[in-house]
C-alpha cells in the first residue's frame, strides 16, 4: 500500500464514526438543543416571542420568579410529589417483585398477579387521571368504601380540598408508576444466583437477613438507576396534574411544570415562563449528571 | 468432627422421579469421601440432602450420632462449598469469610481474630479487603473454603468445587484441598463428576449411577476390582474397553480373534467356568494394551486392530482403534467421548510407538489384567 493510500485509509477510518453519528446528532440538535438554546435566550429577553425586537432583560425574569411565592410553593410541591412518588414506587415495586419472585406462591396465581400488578403501566396519563377523578369524586367509590368502613365520617373532596389535593395526585401518580420498579426489580431478583441464598441458609440466615445482606445489596445498582430516572421523569409530570386538578385549588397542587405552562399560555408571559423552564432544566440536568456519573462509576 | 451415616435414604420428586434410591453410606470421622458419577446420577442431590437443602423422602441421616433429618441446615453442624463458590460480590473477602459469624451475632473482635487465623492458613491475608471480582479462580476457591472453615463444622460438604477452574489450577487446588483436609481432619464429603479428582483426593470413593450406589471402596480397589461394568467403565481414563465374547474352553472368541486365558484366570474367578460355551463380557484397560512392535509388548499375545486416530500427548500416545468385536456399553455417557464414533477401543502406548493413523497393527494385551462381567447383569464375575 502506498503512503498516500494508507493516509486516505486512515482518514476514512477516523471520519467513519462521525458519519454514522451525524443523523442522530442532527435530529437531537434540531429537536432538542435548538429549542433549549432558544428558551434560554427568551429567558433573558423582555416580551420574548410577542415582540419582533425584544430588549435584553438580564436576570429580571429570574428575579421575578424567585420573588414569586407561587414559584416556591410549586418547587416545594414538585419535590414532595417527586420524593413521595419515588419512595413509594420503590417500596411497592419491591414488595410486589418479592411476592412475584417467591416460589411459595402458586405459579398460576403468580401469573395472574403479574398481569394485575402491571395493569397501571398500560394506561396513559389521561386515562389514569380520568380513572382517579371518577374514583375520588365526592360521590365516588373511594369515599363510599371509606365511609362504610368508618374511616371517614363525611365525604372528602379529595381533588378539590387544598389539604388533600396534593396527596391525592401524588397517590394517583404512585399507583401509575410502581410497575416500572416492579418489573425492573423482578428482573434483578431473578438474576440473583440461588446459591447465595442457599449458602446463607446453611449459615443460619433468617428471611430478613437474606433481604438485608443479599437481596438489597444485589439490587442496589437497579434501585439507584431506576430511582434516579424516576426522579427525573416524575419532576416533569404534567398531564396527570393538569387533568386532575389543573394545579389548584389555590395553587395547592401547583408544580413547576403547571406553573411554567400557566405563565406561558395563560399569562402569555413567555419570558418568565422561559426562566422557569430553565430552572427546571437546571434541576433535571443536575440529576442527569449525577445519574451519568453513577453509571460511569459502575 | 463426626461420622456421617446415611441409611436407606430415598429422594422422590413430585413427578415420581426417584433421584436417590436406598442410599446407604457410612463416612467415618475425619474421612475424605468422594461421591462420583456421571451427570444426573444424584450425587449433588445426595449432598444437598445431607446439607438440608433438599428434603429427604425416606430414610435416616445421622451426623455425629444425631438424627438430622428434620433439622434445618444451620443446626446440622455442616459447612458447604458450592460449585459457584457463592461468594457475595458486594462483600470483601473478610466479610465473606465472617458472614456466618456476623449472622450469629458474634462480636467484631472475635470475628476479626478468627478471620485472620483462617486467612493465614489459606494465604489470604493480603486479600482480605479485596472484593471477589478482583480475585483469581484459585483465590476465590480458597475464600469459599475459608467461609466453610470459619464455622468449625463437624463435616465439610463440597459440590464440585474445582469444576470452574482451568486444568492446571485444578491440579494445584486438588493437592491444596487434600492437604488442608488432612491438616484439619474434618469429615469431608466431596461431589465430583471427574473421576481423576475422585481417584486422587479421596480416602474412599462412592460411585453412583441413576441414584443407586454402585460401589464404595478405596480408589485402588475400585480400579482393580470394579463390581460391575459401569464402575469398570467409569473409573479410569480413558475408560476400560469392554467387548462381548464367547468363552470356548480356555479361549475368548470375539469376531475374528481369540484370546487364550491362563489357568490363573479361572482360579481367581471360579465362576468364570460356568460361562463355558456362553457369552461373557470382557474388559481391558487402555494401559494394559501394548504396541506389539515395542519391547514392552513382545511378551503378550496379540490381536489384530486398525488404528483410527492418535493423540500424541508427549508422555504417551492415546491410540484409538477398531477391533473386530462387539463393544459393550458400560452405561457411562462419558465413555462415548473416549471412543469416538469410528473407533471401538482405546489404548495408551508408550511415546516411542511408531504406529500411524490408518495402519493395521497387532495389538498386544496383558491377559492377566482382563476383567469379566456377566452379559445380562453386567456384574463382575
Amino acid at each position: 500500500m502506498t503512503r498516500q493510500k494508507r493516509s486516505h485509509h486512515r482518514l476514512k477510518r477516523a471520519v467513519a464514526p462521525y458519519l454514522y453519528l451525524s443523523p442522530s446528532l442532527l435530529i437531537i440538535g434540531l429537536l432538542m438543543l435548538l429549542p433549549m438554546v432558544t428558551v434560554i435566550g427568551y429567558s433573558f429577553q423582555n416580551s420574548a416571542v410577542l415582540r419582533r425586537d425584544p430588549s435584553f432583560a438580564g436576570l429580571k425574569h429570574y428575579q421575578a420568579i424567585f420573588a414569586d411565592p407561587v414559584f416556591w410553593a410549586s418547587l416545594w410541591h414538585t419535590l414532595y410529589f417527586t420524593c413521595m412518588s419515588v419512595v413509594f414506587h420503590m417500596t411497592i415495586g419491591m414488595v410486589f417483585a418479592l411476592m412475584l419472585n417467591s416460589d411459595r406462591i402458586n405459579p398460576t396465581l403468580r401469573n395472574i398477579l403479574r398481569v394485575l400488578y402491571i395493569l397501571p403501566w398500560l394506561f396513559t396519563a389521561v386515562i389514569i387521571a380520568v380513572i382517579w377523578r371518577l374514583l375520588l369524586e365526592p360521590n365516588g367509590v373511594v369515599n363510599s368504601v371509606l365511609m362504610q368502613m368508618g374511616i371517614i365520617g363525611s365525604k372528602v373532596e379529595w381533588f378539590s380540598s387544598p389539604e388533600t389535593a396534593l396527596h391525592a395526585v401524588t397517590f394517583a401518580n404512585i399507583w401509575a408508576g410502581y410497575p416500572l420498579f416492579m418489573v425492573s426489580l423482578l428482573a434483578g431478583l431473578q438474576g440473583i444466583p440461588k446459591d447465595f441464598y442457599e449458602a446463607a441458609y446453611i449459615d443460619g440466615a433468617k428471611a430478613y437477613q437474606k433481604l438485608i445482606f443479599i437481596t438489597i445489596p444485589q439490587l442496589m445498582p437497579i434501585i439507584i438507576s431506576i430511582s434516579l430516572l424516576d426522579f427525573i421523569w416524575t419532576m416533569q409530570v404534567f398531564p396527570l396534574i393538569w387533568i386532575t386538578t389543573g394545579g389548584g385549588p389555590i395553587y395547592s397542587t401547583e408544580v413547576l411544570s403547571t406553573y411554567t405552562y400557566k405563565l406561558a399560555f395563560s399569562s402569555y408571559n413567555l419570558s418568565q415562563a422561559s426562566a422557569s423552564a430553565v430552572v427546571i432544566l437546571l434541576i433535571s440536568l443536575g440529576l442527569t449528571l449525577f445519574y451519568i456519573r453513577y453509571q460511569k462509576a459502575r | 468432627m463426626a461420622e456421617v451415616i446415611l441409611e436407606n435414604i430415598c429422594k422422590t420428586y413430585g413427578n415420581n422421579f426417584r433421584a436417590i434410591d436406598q442410599l446407604n453410606l457410612s463416612v467415618k470421622d475425619g474421612e475424605f469421601l468422594i461421591l462420583v458419577g456421571p451427570s444426573g446420577c444424584g450425587k449433588s442431590t445426595a449432598l444437598r440432602m445431607i446439607a438440608g437443602l433438599e428434603d429427604i423422602t425416606s430414610g435416616s441421616l445421622r451426623i455425629g450420632g444425631v438424627d438430622v433429618v428434620d433439622m434445618p441446615p444451620k443446626d446440622r453442624d455442616i459447612a458447604m462449598v458450592f460449585q459457584s463458590y457463592a461468594l457475595y460480590p458486594h462483600m470483601t473477602v473478610s466479610e465473606n469469610i465472617a458472614f456466618s459469624m456476623r449472622l450469629a451475632g458474634k462480636p467484631k473482635a472475635e470475628r476479626k481474630k478468627r478471620v485472620d487465623e483462617i486467612a493465614k492458613t489459606l494465604q489470604l491475608t493480603s486479600l482480605l479487603d479485596s472484593k471477589p471480582a478482583n480475585l483469581s479462580g484459585g483465590q476465590r476457591q480458597r475464600v469459599a473454603m475459608g467461609r466453610a472453615m470459619v464455622r468449625e463444622p463437624a463435616a465439610f460438604l463440597m459440590d464440585e468445587p474445582l469444576s470452574n477452574l482451568d486444568a492446571k489450577l485444578r491440579v494445584q487446588m486438588r493437592a491444596e484441598i487434600t492437604s488442608l483436609q488432612k491438616q484439619l481432619g474434618v469429615t469431608t464429603i466431596y461431589v465430583t463428576h471427574d473421576q481423576i479428582e475422585a481417584m486422587t483426593m479421596g480416602d474412599r470413593v462412592a460411585v453412583l449411577k441413576g441414584g443407586v450406589l454402585q460401589q464404595v471402596d478405596t480408589p485402588k480397589r475400585l480400579y482393580e476390582s470394579p463390581v460391575n461394568a459401569f464402575v469398570a467403565g467409569f473409573i479410569g481414563s480413558p475408560s476400560m474397553n469392554l467387548f462381548e465374547a464367547t468363552l470356548t474352553g480356555d479361549e475368548l472368541m470375539s469376531g475374528t480373534f481369540a484370546i487364550r486365558l491362563q489357568d490363573a484366570a479361572f482360579v481367581r474367578r471360579p465362576g468364570l467356568k460356568s460361562y463355558a460355551g456362553r457369552k461373557v463380557v470382557f474388559g481391558i484397560r487402555p494401559e494394559d494394551l501394548y504396541d506389539s512392535s515395542l519391547e514392552s509388548g513382545r511378551k503378550y499375545q496379540t490381536i489384530p486392530a486398525k488404528v483410527t486416530s492418535i493423540e500424541e500427548l508427549g508422555s504417551e500416545h492415546i491410540v484409538h482403534l477398531n477391533i473386530d468385536g462387539v463393544r459393550v456399553d458400560s452405561g457411562d455417557p462419558d465413555a462415548v467421548q473416549d471412543f469416538g464414533l469410528t473407533s471401538n477401543a482405546v489404548a495408551r502406548f508408550e511415546p516411542d510407538s511408531a504406529v500411524r493413523s490408518g495402519s493395521a497393527i497387532r495389538l498386544a494385551l496383558d491377559d492377566t489384567k482382563l476383567h469379566f462381567f456377566d452379559p445380562e447383569t453386567h456384574l463382575a464375575i
